[in-house]
């Protein structure tokens, strides 16, 4: 038989049974939909990571924390007091610059930065006062920028202001902001709110890098720690993180040879892609999860198959027995039945991706225009073909599995018993 | 005359429910080309068991088969199966036909599984479909037809493929006798005019009469007939 009369044929006895097929259709279309769905969100999100990582914009740099071993609390596993161990609030481990001066010997580490800890009560540029988180700006971090430009290395009072702060702070407009002076408040040493003025250099926009506070510059984040922690005789020359560059010309193996390093000697080190890398395979993990359900459905549907063709082959066992006298071959009846339940599967999944594309881009551009709107450029939902085909592909090759037990039962049928059957 | 097909001590043995039944007993017989042979005998008997193995629809227990003086037990299925499209053509008592598809579509059956390029066979269709006089039947569905219109299909699909054998069983058993009257004619125009052998088993006597031999079986064995 030709090809093309296998596949009319397959197609012809689906429609000769519309009802049967099409609830079967609908049951993985179901199992479609979910899974399309599940990876339409997979792809957006990983996207705006991915788009976000291409964008970090500091190369050659490690975050570097010291290895945090939990306390007795946690354990039950008391440990001996050890004067030389650095610890902060709630038992943080902290370093000193006897750790930077160790990290400068490192093979390839070229400089040393501490990442201090402010704590910053208010901003504002007026009369109201609003709350803030301050984070010291990492050299070169590609902060997305709505208006104004980033902190260079030699900024004194700069800072980046989000967006969302530029109306309450009684901007027109986030240009607007930009080179405004503006006063933060904080409590120094002595419990005694103290205030230093800074000037707005730039407004970033809400990404996943600025993870929400307001940065500000080396000098003003040094200014205030100086008149915080700095000032505590417990708290002086105590940090949380180091910003560490390394050689440029290193290749991902000396990055990987370096961070081990680090790790040899108690430290924990991450380049940001890293600290990235980690929300990403929190979404993968999230994915995978709500994958299941959509596995489960199409699981469901699988057994839809192989009912509808079992059904299928009993009613039309004369027929096969007919095709078989006259010369078909075993492998020609296989391909018919086979043929019907990977079309089953095809209009299911065709189904199930194109209306999962509606609903999704639907729902993303509204997501985009209302609780993601300060994500510039996140689009949760996404789309491409290639996933699309392969979902595609991947739901009529487990039809075809689903239907190849009656399909043999099918090509197996003995023409005179298919013949002499009532 | 040469011999079309001829069966050598063929026996046909059935196990059902732990029991032996011979339908054949050492059945010999030779089928000369372009003759008309018909089958008779009781019901039960073996005469259908007797045709399926002819038609390489079923495998004999032991013995031998050969075409055109050729053994067949050595060929596998793909063989057969192209045998049996190329060579034979089919008309059975209950005249099978697929009721849903329409006549044409019915009638070219053996050409779609042969292979035959669409064009090329629809024309051959029409054609058949004249010679059985249901030209205006083309786009009815089989299953509205009435049962001397459907065995009138049957017999065209068992000639669109230019066989060298035909095998009826009992292709009048479902027709009153007007019907059965223009059927048989049909087979035995076809038989003469284009040296087709034509294997009938049947149960009517005028019939097996009209045919050039008889042969007579009884409890899986030949036990005579007008030779
Ligand atoms: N698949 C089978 N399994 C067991 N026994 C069978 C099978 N097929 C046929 N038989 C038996 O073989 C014998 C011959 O059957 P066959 O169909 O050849 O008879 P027949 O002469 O064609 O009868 P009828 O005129 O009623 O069609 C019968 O006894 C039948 O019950
Ligand atoms: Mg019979």
């Amino acid at each position: 038989m030709r090809a093309m009369d296998i596949l009319q044929t397959a197609q012809t006895n689906m429609l000769h049974a519309k009802l049967r097929s099409s609830l079967t259709v609908i049951a993985v279309f179901i199992g479609a939909l979910t899974i399309s769905l599940t990876n339409g969100v997979g792809n957006g999100v990983k996207s705006y990571v991915n788009k976000q990582l291409g964008n970090v914009g500091i190369k050659d740099t490690l975050i570097v924390q010291a290895k945090q071993d939990r306390g007795a609390a946690f354990t039950g596993d008391i440990k001996e007091y050890n004067p030389d161990k650095q610890v902060g609030q709630f038992n943080i481990i902290l370093m000193s610059s006897t750790d930077s001066t160790k990290m400068k010997t490192f093979t390839g580490v070229k400089d040393v930065t501490p990442q201090l800890v402010v704590q910053v009560a208010y901003i504002t540029a007026g009369d109201k006062k609003f709350e803030m988180t301050a984070n010291q700006y990492v050299d070169g971090l590609n902060l997305e920028l709505a208006a104004g430009q980033l902190l260079g290395s030699g900024s004194k009072d700069g800072i980046l202001l989000p967006v969302a702060y530029v109306t309450p702070l009684g901007f027109a407009s986030a240009g607007e902001a930009v080179g405004k002076k503006v006063t933060l408040g904080f409590t120094n040493a002595l419990g005694k709110i103290v205030e230093t003025e800074a000037t707005v250099v730039g407004v970033q926009q809400k990404s996943l890098l600025s993870a929400g506070g307001v940065s500000i510059s080396r000098t003003l984040a040094a200014t205030i720690n100086a008149q915080q922690g700095g000032a505590q005789p417990q708290m002086k020359d105590k940090y949380l993180a180091f910003t560490v560059t390394y050689d440029p010309s290193f290749s991902t193996k000396q990055v990987t040879a370096l961070k081990k390093q680090f790790d040899a000697a108690g430290y924990k080190a991450q380049t940001i892609e890293d600290q990235l890398g980690t929300v990403n395979s929190i979404i993968n993990s999230i994915l995978i999860a709500l994958n299941l359900f959509g596995a489960i459905a199409l699981l469901a549907a699988s057994f839809g198959i192989v009912n509808t063709l079992l059904m299928a082959v009993n009613e039309r066992t004369r027929e096969i027995g007919l095709m078989k006298a006259l010369g078909a071959h075993r492998r020609n009846i296989f391909a018919i039945f086979a043929l019907e339940a990977v079309g089953i599967g095809f209009w299911g999944a065709l189904l199930g991706v194109l209306v999962s594309m509606g609903i999704g881009t639907a729902f993303s551009n509204y997501a985009s225009s209302a609780f993601l709107k300060d994500f510039v450029g996140f689009k949760l939902l996404t789309f491409p073909l290639l996933p699309s085909v392969e979902i595609m592909l991947l739901i009529m090759g487990i039809a075809f599995v689903a239907g190849a037990l009656p399909s043999l039962k099918a090509s197996r049928l003995d023409p005179i018993d298919a013949l002499r059957y009532e | 005359m040469e011999n079309i097909l001829e069966l050598k001590e063929v026996s046909k043995i059935y196990f059902a429910g732990g029991e032996e039944l011979a339908a054949l007993k050492q059945v010999s017989l030779q089928v000369q080309k372009g003759e008309s042979l018909a089958i008779i005998g009781k019901s039960g008997s073996g005469k259908s068991t007797l045709m399926h193995i002819l038609a390489t629809l079923d495998r004999p227990t032991s013995g031998e088969l050969l075409l055109d003086g050729k053994p067949t037990s050595k060929l596998g299925q793909d063989d057969l199966d192209r045998l049996r499209n190329e060579k034979f053509g089919f008309v059975f008592q209950q005249f099978f036909v697929n009721p849903r598809d329409n006549c044409l579509d019915n009638v070219i059956m053996p050409l779609v599984i042969r292979g035959v390029a669409a064009d090329k066979r629809k024309k051959l269709g029409l054609e058949i479909l004249e010679t059985v006089g249901l030209t205006d039947r083309i786009k009815n569905r089989a299953n509205d037809l009435s049962g001397g219109q459907k065995q009138r299909l049957c017999i065209a699909r068992a000639l669109i493929a230019n066989p060298s054998v035909i095998f009826a069983d009992e292709p009048t058993g479902n027709l009153d006798s007007e019907n059965g009257q223009l059927v048989i004619g049909l087979l035995f125009k076809l038989q003469k005019e284009q040296g087709i052998t034509l294997i009938m088993v049947t149960h009517d006597h005028d019939l097996s009469a009209m045919c050039n031999r008889s042969i007579k079986i009884k409890d899986g064995q030949i036990v005579g007939g007008n030779q």
